[in-house]
C-alpha cells in the first residue's frame, strides 16, 4: 500500500525526534559506565584488559556512546566494575531499549 | 639553507587533516547524510584519537571504528571486533572500506534470498491453489451454464 504524503512527512518527523534520543541514551549509558568504572578505580586499559580485549579503544567507544556493552560480555563488564549482572543489565536496558524496559519492569520512560 | 618543513607524523591527540582525509575519501561510500549515515570524531580517555563511521537513523550506531594508538591505527567494528591493525592508515583505510562494501553486499545478498524464498513460497503454496481454483471453475463452469 503506498503511503500518503501526510503519513511520509510524519514519519519523517518521527525519525528525526527518535534520532537524537537514541543517540542521547546511548551517551547518558556510555557516561553512566563511565561513572562506574571510575567508582572501581580502573582506567579503560585495565577494564579492557580484564576483558580480554587486545585495545582497550572499544571501551571508550562504548563510553563514549557510540556503541552498546555487547550482551555476550555485559555478565563479565558488570563482575569487572563489581555489579551485580542483573541489575547492571536492567540499567543499561534503560538506555538501550526504554520501551522494552518500560514493558518488562514498568518504570518511568 | 633550506629547511624541507616534513609534516609532523602525529602520535597522539586529535586527528590531522591529512587522517582525516585519506579516512573520509576511503569511506565516503557508507556516508549519506539524508538517511543519518555520517562520521565523528572522538577521543579516548587517554587522549587517543578515534574515528566513528555512524549508520543510518534512528539508531546512528557506530559501524566501524578507527583508533590511533602510538602511530597505529586499529579498524574495529560496532561490537567490538578487531578487523585490522597497521601503521600504514592508508592500507586500514583500504581495509574499512572492504569491511562497508561486505557489509553492503551482505544486505543484497540477504534480499535476493529473500526474494527467492518468497517465489519459491508462491510458487509452492499459491500456484497450487490457483491452478485448483481453475480445475475446480473449468469442471463447474458447464454445469453453472446449465443452470443459467
Amino acid at each position: 500500500m503506498k503511503r500518503g504524503k501526510h503519513q511520509e512527512i510524519l514519519a519523517e518527523k518521527l525519525q528525526r525526534k527518535v534520532a537524537p534520543e537514541a543517540r542521547q541514551l546511548r551517551k547518558q549509558a556510555g557516561d553512566w559506565l563511565k561513572q562506574r568504572r571510575a567508582d572501581a578505580g580502573l582506567s579503560q586499559i585495565d577494564l579492557a584488559a580484564r576483558l580480554g580485549l587486545k585495545y582497550y579503544t572499544f571501551i571508550s567507544q562504548v563510553e563514549n556512546g557510540f556503541s552498546r556493552v555487547p550482551t555476550e560480555i555485559m555478565a563479565a563488564w558488570a563482575a569487572e566494575l563489581g555489579l551485580e549482572p542483573a541489575a547492571f543489565a536492567k540499567h543499561l536496558l534503560l538506555y538501550y531499549e526504554p520501551e522494552l524496559h518500560r514493558l518488562l519492569f514498568g518504570a518511568k520512560k | 639553507m633550506s629547511v624541507v618543513a616534513f609534516e609532523r607524523k602525529p602520535s597522539a591527540g586529535l586527528w590531522s587533516e591529512t587522517e582525516l582525509n585519506t579516512l573520509v575519501a576511503a569511506l565516503n561510500i557508507a556516508v549519506a547524510p539524508d538517511d543519518g549515515r555520517g562520521w565523528e570524531t572522538g577521543v579516548t580517555e587517554a587522549g587517543d584519537a578515534q574515528f566513528y563511521l555512524l549508520g543510518p537513523l534512528p539508531d546512528q550506531a557506530c559501524e566501524l571504528c578507527v583508533s590511533r594508538i602510538g602511530g597505529r591505527y586499529i579498524l574495529e567494528d560496532g561490537s567490538g571486533r578487531l578487523l585490522f591493525e597497521h601503521q600504514s592508515l592508508a592500507l586500514v583505510a583500504l581495509h574499512a572500506r572492504a569491511a562497508v562494501r561486505s557489509k553492503h553486499g551482505w544486505l543484497v545478498a540477504r534480499a535476493v534470498l529473500l526474494w527467492c524464498t518468497i517465489r519459491h513460497m508462491i510458487h509452492d503454496k499459491v500456484e497450487p491453489l490457483l491452478t485448483e481454483g481453475e480445475e475446480l471453475f473449468v469442471e463447474l463452469a458447464p454445469q453453472l451454464a446449465a443452470f443459467a
